[in-house]
């Protein structure tokens, strides 16, 4: 299977996420709700749009780690003429790990996504909870930290003059949650956070 | 008592999720580790040999050397093709066993590359260090015309390149296949195995010579044409 269709399921995740958060996800109420009742509020397409995001970095993430671990075998996973190559950057290895640790960029992504999924499902359990406005802050912090590697990874890029598509998605991956951290933070401090309240306070 | 409740309840949200995060993980390393094996760079016999790059002098002045130009990934036991094996010799330029060995290396540089050898060919490499006392590249270049060697010297006098390939003493020998992966190590503890690259497993080397050392040539001559000879 060429390494562009395994990206794009992925990316599919990811986008199905995005189109959650958006009005669109708004639409598509009627086909969510029966299955997932919490969808019926902006909050509730708003964490469900951002576990898939999450879901979505992590299974890049862990897709990153496997090619790490077959470059090192000596195959190659995702080549081209083009501007767009992972292996000159995923086995490249000057670059392919995280400093200090030395462990692969990739299983770092997949731990920096699992912490951010645990913080959204448990915001998502108890949206009421005393500790939710602790947790959302601790998500916008989180993704935010993530914006220094990022930065890192992409100087790796341009200095090699290649781009990496698999680890691309997942750095989009942490900018959109860090957006829907910002937008669920705002939200909070809104009404439409919990309209349940407000109607049975009426 | 309400309070308590509270508690209670947000931390069974937070164990469920924790639960549920740590599944995920542990599935997805799970998949990469059943799916995939990876292959440590190092230089023990089996691992994949540390790239680098820096200045080599060829007889014709200092040019950039990368190692990585010499490797043929594709390689496989079973291919068939030209691809050249690499021996690597670590030398000090002040070190006495480096120059009683050089005259030898240089032979075997020589014959591993001529049509007489019946084997692979094998691509000879010195990585020049300074251990013993201050050296120079005007010293390097001097040693290399000494022994008339014809192979690249390459410059590691700051000994980036040494401290990744684990070398303290000199001289030390590497014999890398040609996709790579280091097939013999004169520095470990026992310097009597090599790796098969079919079976992906080290296997011991016969000593020839029974003077209790497996030497460059002995591990050339054993390694290379463990695949069939030739050179395809």
């Amino acid at each position: 299977m060429n390494e562009y269709t395994l990206l794009s399921f992925h990316a599919v995740i990811i986008a199905f996420g995005v189109l959650l958060m958006t009005p669109l996800g708004e639409s598509m109420n009627g086909f969510l709700v029966n299955k997932w009742p919490s969808t019926s509020t902006k909050r509730g397409r708003t964490l469900a749009g951002l576990m898939l995001v999450c879901t979505g970095g992590f299974t890049v993430s862990a897709h990153t780690l496997w090619m790490h671990n077959k470059l090192s075998e000596g195959e190659s996973v995702c080549t081209g003429s083009s501007i767009l190559n992972c292996d000159g950057l995923i086995g490249n290895p000057e670059y392919n790990t995280v400093p200090f640790i030395n462990q692969p960029w990739g299983l770092l992504g997949m731990v920096a996504f699992c912490v951010l999924l645990w913080i959204v499902i448990t915001i998502a359990k108890e949206p009421l909870a005393l500790t939710t406005p602790t947790f959302l802050k601790a998500g916008l912090g989180a993704t935010i930290a993530g914006l220094p590697v990022i930065g890192l990874l992409v100087s790796y890029e341009i200095k090699e003059g290649l781009i990496c598509p698999f680890c691309t998605t997942a750095h989009i991956a942490n900018l959109i949650a860090l957006g829907a951290f910002f937008f669920l933070l705002r939200l909070y401090e809104s009404e439409e956070w919990a309209p349940e309240l407000k109607k049975t306070r009426k | 008592m309400m309070k308590n409740l509270y508690r209670s309840e947000e931390a069974s949200a937070r164990g469920e999720a924790a639960i549920i995060v740590i599944s995920l993980f542990f599935v997805g390393l799970l998949v990469v580790a059943f799916t995939s094996n990876p292959i440590a760079t190092g230089t023990q016999p089996g691992e994949r040999a540390p790239l680098f790059t820096s200045e080599a002098y060829n007889g014709n002045g200092w040019q950039t050397f990368v190692f990585d130009d010499l490797l043929t990934p594709e390689w496989s036991p079973n291919s068939t093709g030209d691809a050249p094996w690499i021996a690597v010799e670590f030398l000090d330029t002040d070190c006495g066993y480096c120059k009683q060995s050089a005259e030898d290396v240089g032979n075997w540089a020589e014959q591993y590359s001529s049509s007489v050898w019946d084997g692979p060919e094998v691509i000879f490499i010195a990585i020049a260090v300074e251990f013993v006392s201050d050296s120079s590249r005007a010293e390097i270049k001097e040693f290399r015309d000494t022994y008339e060697h014809t192979f690249a010297y390459v410059d590691d006098l700051d000994v980036d390149i040494a401290a990744d390939w684990d070398v303290g003493a000199t001289p030390t020998y590497f014999l890398v296949q040609p996709d790579g992966m280091v097939a013999w190590n004169s520095g470990q503890s026992s310097n009597s195995i090599g790796w098969d690259a079919v079976n992906e497993e080290v296997f011991p080397l016969t000593d020839y010579t029974g003077d209790n050392y497996i030497e460059l040539n002995e591990a050339i001559e054993q390694l290379t044409k463990k695949y069939g000879g030739g050179t395809q």
